[in-house]
């Protein structure tokens, strides 16, 4: 037990040290590592939304389900699995997107913004541990969306496959495939693409072995009493905000700035900030892991996660052709529509699939 | 006493079985399930048992006994 404790504490500070290290190679600020950001930008590369701002395929990702795949293959863990509940978890998938891109980031990001010193983040965090506490609410009351089911090898091989096509398509540009110009945004910062795919892969490994999920942590300790995965979470948030202080004495440059306004790729609208993460927070919590541990659960052939992960995907279209997502500038009328609309969504899945508990 | 950890496809299920557990007077702990016994983050049912526990349910994946050398498996939900 101590011995799993040191290796997810170990895997925290390693995951931590890469994060701060994508940002000195090129990624955004405060976006080392950025699910929600980098499935959104993936989706405008693929033409499914026209934000020409935040378009690239990201190696990250495919790295991440890459890393999964083949330890788990090593380990035999590659197990197909699926067919619980699809429908329900694209759901949630794509309005656990829309709470992730009210508040500009996933809850990787999150901690990641609190490590460059973006106060803002804190407000997201609360909305993210409030959401977490209503979902595990939901849990004691028996929620649950059924079992999932073995499925044949090939079912399980082709969300990792889709990660090669990915690839290639990175490396060969085709001009059906949009990039974002030079200087045209977030989008076009990015570490090169080696880097960034073995930054992927080797936290793909990580993720794998320890378990590490930003949402279970916080469930592990209110239902359990269990604290491992959330030592796993804080290591993130030290190392990399020692990491931040380490690269802004080296190079003189700034990746430690304490403050709310003009943060990178931030609002500071709190209540917003909150409630982005709040939504987000509530429906990773019912899909049983946050957007890392969704792409990680792929890589190890769990279709129940590949359908999360294409709801978060939708999601990011949703928010970007409909004018859902914030930006620096705080949220749109659209975006807090759509984040009521989704909190209201979540609750309902959780209520109604939470109806077995007289059985119990 | 023997120690078994039963794993459930999903969390309701091991409420549900540590319940069972409780209403055969059985010592039984809800917690998450060992790294080393699955790769899965869900929810397991630690329980004390003299061979005798309760029925496994169609939410019931595995149920094995905690040895020194390792887990020996008492029970594996038909997949197919």
């Amino acid at each position: 037990m101590k011995k799993e404790k040191t290796t997810i504490v170990a895997a925290g500070i390693l995951i931590g040290v890469i994060s701060a290290m994508l940002v000195f190679f090129g990624n955004p600020a405060n976006m080392g590592f950025c699910i929600a950001c980098f499935l959104r930008d993936t989706t405008g590369a693929l033409g499914l939304h026209s934000a020409a701002a935040v378009q690239y395929i990201r190696p990250e990702i495919i790295g991440l389900v890459l890393g999964a795949c083949i330890v788990s293959l090593i380990t035999k863990e590659f197990r197909p699995r699926g067919g619980s509940a699809p429908i329900t978890r694209f759901t949630l998938g794509a309005f656990a997107m829309i709470g992730c891109l009210m508040f500009l980031g996933c809850p990787f990001r999150m901690i990641l913004r609190l490590a460059g010193g973006d106060g803002n983040a804190i407000f997201g965090l609360v909305g993210f541990v409030c959401g977490i506490l209503t979902g595990t609410f939901f849990l004691k009351k028996g929620y649950t969306l059924k079992r999932s089911y073995k499925m044949p090898k090939l079912e399980g091989a082709v969300y990792p496959a889709f990660q090669i096509v990915m690839l290639i398509l990175l490396v060969a540009a085709p001009a059906f495939i949009h990039f974002t110009e030079p200087e045209g945004g977030p989008g076009a910062k990015h570490a090169a693409i080696l880097i960034s795919l073995a930054a992927g892969v080797i936290v793909g490994i990580v993720a794998q072995r320890t378990r590490l999920c930003m949402v279970g942590g916080i469930r592990d300790a209110v239902l359990f009493g269990e604290y491992k995965l959330l030592f796993g979470f804080v290591a993130i948030l030290i190392s990399a905000l020692v990491m931040n202080l380490i690269l802004g004495a080296v190079t003189g440059t700034a990746f430690f700035n304490p403050g709310f306004a003009g943060q990178p790729i931030a609002h500071t609208d709190g209540l917003w900030n909150a409630l982005g993460m709040y939504l987000a927070g509530f429906a990773c919590i019912l899909l049983g892991g946050c957007p890392m541990r969704q792409l990680i659960l792929s890589g190890e052939g769990n279709t129940d996660s590949v359908v999360a992960v294409l709801g978060l995907m939708a999601g990011a279209a949703f928010s970007h052709n409909f004018g859902l997502a914030s930006s620096a500038d705080g949220p749109t009328a659209n975006g807090k529509i759509a984040v009521v609309i989704g909190i209201v969504v979540v609750a309902v899945i959780a209520v109604v699939n939470s109806t077995r508990k007289a059985e119990a | 006493m023997m120690t078994y950890i039963a794993t459930f496809y999903s969390h309701y299920g091991a409420i549900q079985f540590r319940k069972n557990c409780e209403k055969m007077n059985l010592k039984a702990v809800v917690m998450p399930v060992p790294r080393n016994l699955s790769s899965s983050c869900g929810t397991c049912v630690q329980f004390e048992a003299n061979g005798i526990f309760p029925d496994s349910t169609e939410e019931t994946e595995q149920i094995v006994r905690v040895e020194e050398r390792g887990y020996v498996s008492i029970y594996q939900a038909d997949e197919e």
